[in-house]
């Protein structure tokens, strides 16, 4: 119990960073080969960059780095020295990492969760002072801005990600290892997030960064490694010459490449051109209050069954539960109209906690709305007068062909404690005449691994789980798709699987509304993009809009330093990806 | 109405809710590690059967009190053992350890003393004045070494939850296991430890009820444990406030025994003897002061 004294030191955050090396590190899980003999050698200094599509084994292999999982056979190097394998050993050689699933406890101040592990103490109490010094000056020096008083769940998620490597820094890393750092930031706070990498870099720290985003790592990275199938299949070393222009463009079609393997390359199909038809999907003056945000805080399992899909029965939204915890209630979508036409595709931009989660949430009937009209084909769907249970909601959208995908697959989607067989049919359970050959095709339609429909939702990895929600979602034959994040935590080649089954169904006459993080998914798919800040419809701009315009309108017309950006855009009640594994 | 108010209805107060405080305060320390336990009422009944069977044959008040602690500490981490290490549901550990604790203490006042209800009588510890009067009997409360400790380890509790690192661990344990085991904190070794403070606690609650009767009854915990954990739930899982609850619940007994005596012979002494708890059922349902349980309260690392 001692051991917190030692790393109190503060000498821990300077010197060259390990050289972390796996040597021949195979990983099996199961009978299933999730690494396999592995070699690479991550020297100090550098941003290094580990890219794959889902399960080619790149986060088995950061978790083996970071002595969190053990290799079934070869080794992990530290400096060449064999690492024990569990997260102590990890953190005695100066390796931290920062989970894609925060590892915080929601109720503790950042302080609390910073020093949690390794806690100065003085005459036997908390040296809360000494911790406070430490980890202010550590986060000064990285560049990272965090707020120690506040608790976590008040933190945006970005300040999350922040806290989490102000914490291995105050543990005394000197190899940074990051799983998917990005997937949850907006596009501003990812070149931020870059730029302290780069600064740790620069001060000798190794950083290692596992990512499925390819033009990061040609933007950011100094070396990237890609894996397949659990091995090695390229490596090279990149230069500044190679970051902007037509080399970069080279070098990013070469990674592509590298990643699909033999697969053959998809290309959109053109998209249609919208018609000029009556709108399918209409929202009029749509208001809905904040109550329904997720609160996902500390994870709160779906294990009891709530059936995103086919709504709670007993029409208690389970989400209220935490109302009484979030009092700060304030309007999360303010009259917003809009019209989606049959065959349209409309995108909603958007700094993440700005109404989408609510959007997404009302329009399948999981919160009522406060005011104003939602219209399918010209019939109301959903108004206030109505003042139905969620159960009467939910069933009547779906009946009407009003299809959603929720942003967390995890609180709204899956049951992840049931089969992949029953997950496959959830909300359709018994209702099927050729149940099992929809049951079939839906797990092939996406190549859902492990292709065993006798498997937990839980077993599958993220990208699996998230297949089976789209697969599910597009195989319904809807009228009206309302997407959210539909291609989150899933690899190139899935991700344009899924495009084009999207744009096939707006080709075959549905209304589409994708709600996305990745401004390039909604660019690629989207006839026009809505921008969505605080609620309200800010601005409408056209699939050729550049980062920099879909920016400014994301967060208005204020120019905020970067610092405050996370901060700002996320309201208190913020809206986060499930942190349940 | 002023009698309710008294200086001997404060000493009555403090002798009837100790047990209770205990016990909540204990519960607190088991469910903000993250273990449910609703095996309290067990593990006072253990404190206080250990307590009367090692004062009876040593005749060493102390080495009771040492002992019943003892075991109050052994269940609980058998508790916390077969929760963590074999995984078996909490609740069916709590409630398997309720009957054990219910049927085992009978057994051996058969044993030992071949009574079906109760032990020989024991001294307790005697501190204080003997008098009737109502600064008496506070003086006598106050003195009583099962009630110091009891009210120290009370008091000290939401410091150490605070302000310690043993309490930040237990509490990130309790609240987000997978975190804190991430953090390098051995999840399973500290939430023993924070059952062991939890049984010691509950089971000082037990021994002081032993004492405070003198023998050991069979069942003469009587549901403690379970207002107890109304109490944990209360208090949205705070200790001070715990023991304020405890307090306060102690305070209506004590008015309740007052009216009995007052309204002997009527059918109103029965009702009277609802009072605490129809109180406790209206607070329970008014839901005052919710507050949100550990969030992981029940779950394991993965």
């Amino acid at each position: 119990m001692n051991q917190a004294a030692e790393h109190v030191r503060p000498e821990g955050s300077r010197g060259s960073g390990p050289r972390l090396a796996l040597a021949l590190a195979t990983r099996l899980f199961e009978d299933r080969v999730a690494v396999s003999s592995l070699s690479i050698t991550l020297e100090p200094g550098r941003i290094h960059a580990l890219v794959g599509e889902n399960g080619a084994g790149k986060s088995t292999a950061l978790k083996m780095l970071a002595g969190v999982l053990a290799p079934s056979s070869g080794g992990v190097l530290v400096d060449g020295e064999p690492l024990a394998p569990h997260a102590q050993a990890a953190l005695d050689r100066k390796i931290g990492l920062v989970y894609q699933h925060f590892m915080l406890v929601d109720v503790f101040t950042a302080l609390d969760n910073i020093m949690l592990g390794a806690e100065p103490v003085r005459r036997g109490r908390l040296d809360r002072a000494t911790a406070r010094a430490r980890a202010g000056a550590i986060a000064t020096e990285a560049g990272l801005e965090v707020r120690l008083d506040s608790s976590v769940s008040e933190l945006s998620v970005g300040e999350k990600q922040r806290l989490e490597i102000v914490r291995v820094l105050f543990r005394g890393a000197r190899a940074v290892l990051l799983d998917e750092p990005t997937a949850v930031l907006a596009p501003l706070e990812v070149a931020e997030l870059y730029g302290t990498l780069r600064r740790l870099a620069a001060g000798g720290a190794t950083i290692v960064v596992v990512t499925h985003r390819l033009d990061e790592v040609v933007r950011f990275a100094d070396e990237v490694t890609v894996m397949r199938r659990g091995s090695k299949v390229h490596h090279e070393s990149l230069s500044e010459d190679s970051r902007s222009g037509e080399e970069a463009s080279v070098l990013l079609e070469r990674l592509t490449r590298a990643v699909m393997g033999d697969e053959p390359m998809h290309t959109l199909t053109p998209r249609p051109l919208a018609l000029v038809a009556a709108p399918l999907l209409e929202l009029v003056g749509l208001s809905v209050d904040n109550a329904g945000s997720v609160d996902n805080a500390g994870g709160v399992d779906n294990a009891g069954g709530v059936d995103g899909a086919s709504g709670a029965a007993d029409g208690s939204d389970p989400s209220t539960r935490k109302q009484a915890s979030t009092p700060k209630r304030r309007p999360a979508i303010v009259d917003v109209s809009l019209a989606v036409a049959a065959g349209e595709i409309v995108g909603v931009a958007g700094i993440e906690g700005n109404g989408q989660t609510e959007l997404v949430r009302a329009l399948a009937g999981l919160v009522p709305l406060a005011a104003g009209m939602v219209r399918v084909n010209g019939d109301v769907l959903f108004t206030p007068e109505l003042a139905e249970t969620t159960a009467v909601r939910v069933t009547r959208a779906r009946a009407r062909g009003l299809v959603t995908v929720h942003e967390d697959r995890h609180a709204e989607e899956l049951v992840l404690d049931a089969t992949v067989r029953d997950n496959l049919v959830l909300g359709e359970l018994a209702q099927l005449a050729d149940e099992g050959a929809t049951q079939a095709r839906r797990l092939s339609r996406f190549a859902i691994e492990p292709a065993n429909p006798a498997f937990l939702a839980r077993q599958l990895s993220g990208g699996n789980q998230q297949k089976l929600v789209v697969a599910r979602a597009l195989d319904r034959g809807a009228t009206v798709l309302v997407l959210a994040q539909p291609t989150r935590g899933v690899d190139i080649g899935t991700a344009r699987v899924i495009h084009q089954a999207i744009t096939d169904a707006a080709a075959s006459g549905a209304a589409v509304l994708i709600v996305s993080a990745d401004l390039n998914e909604l660019r690629t798919l989207a006839h026009r993009i809505v921008v969505l800040r605080q609620g309200s419809i800010v601005g409408e701009l056209p699939p050729s809009a550049t980062d920099e315009e879909l920016g400014r309108a994301m967060l208005g017309s204020r120019k905020l330093p970067n610092s405050e950006l996370a901060n700002s855009a996320t309201p208190k009640s913020d809206v986060r990806l499930g942190n349940s594994p | 109405m002023s009698s309710l108010f008294s200086v001997a209805m404060l000493a009555e107060t403090l002798r009837i809710s100790a047990p209770y405080a205990c016990a909540a305060v204990g519960g607190v320390w088991a469910e903000r590690a993250g273990i449910v336990q609703i095996g309290l009422e067990g593990v006072l009944l253990s404190g206080a059967f250990a307590a009367v069977a090692v004062a009876v044959a040593s005749g060493s008040m102390a080495l009771g009190l040492a002992a019943g602690v003892a075991l109050g500490v052994g269940v609980s981490m058998l508790h916390a053992t077969l929760v963590e290490k074999t995984r078996i549901d909490a609740v069916v550990s709590g409630i398997a350890l309720n009957l054990l604790a219910f049927s085992a203490t009978r057994l051996a006042l058969r044993a030992l003393y071949d009574s079906a209800s109760n032990s020989p009588s024991i001294a307790g510890f005697r501190f204080g004045p003997t008098g009737t009067s109502g600064t008496d009997m506070l003086l006598r409360t106050l003195l009583d070494p099962v009630t110091v400790i009891a009210v120290l380890a009370i008091a000290a509790s939401p410091f150490v939850f605070a302000e310690t690192r043993f309490g930040l661990r237990v509490r990130a344990v309790g609240e987000n296991p997978t975190a804190a085991r991430a953090a390098g904190i051995n999840v399973s070794r500290t939430r023993l430890a924070a059952l062991a403070v939890s049984g010691a606690m509950t089971a000082l609650g037990g021994v002081h009820l032993a004492f405070d009767q003198h023998r050991f009854e069979s069942g003469m915990s009587g549901g403690r444990g379970f207002i107890a954990l109304a109490a944990v739930v209360l208090s949205g899982w705070r200790p001070a406030r715990a023991a304020v609850l405890c307090l306060a619940f102690g305070w209506l007994e004590a008015v309740q025994l007052r009216l009995q005596d007052v309204s002997r012979g009527s059918s109103l002494a029965t009702l009277t003897q609802l009072l605490p708890y129809v109180a406790t059922l209206l607070v329970l349902a008014l839901g005052l002061g919710r507050r949100a349980a550990p969030a992981g309260l029940g779950r394991h690392a993965e």
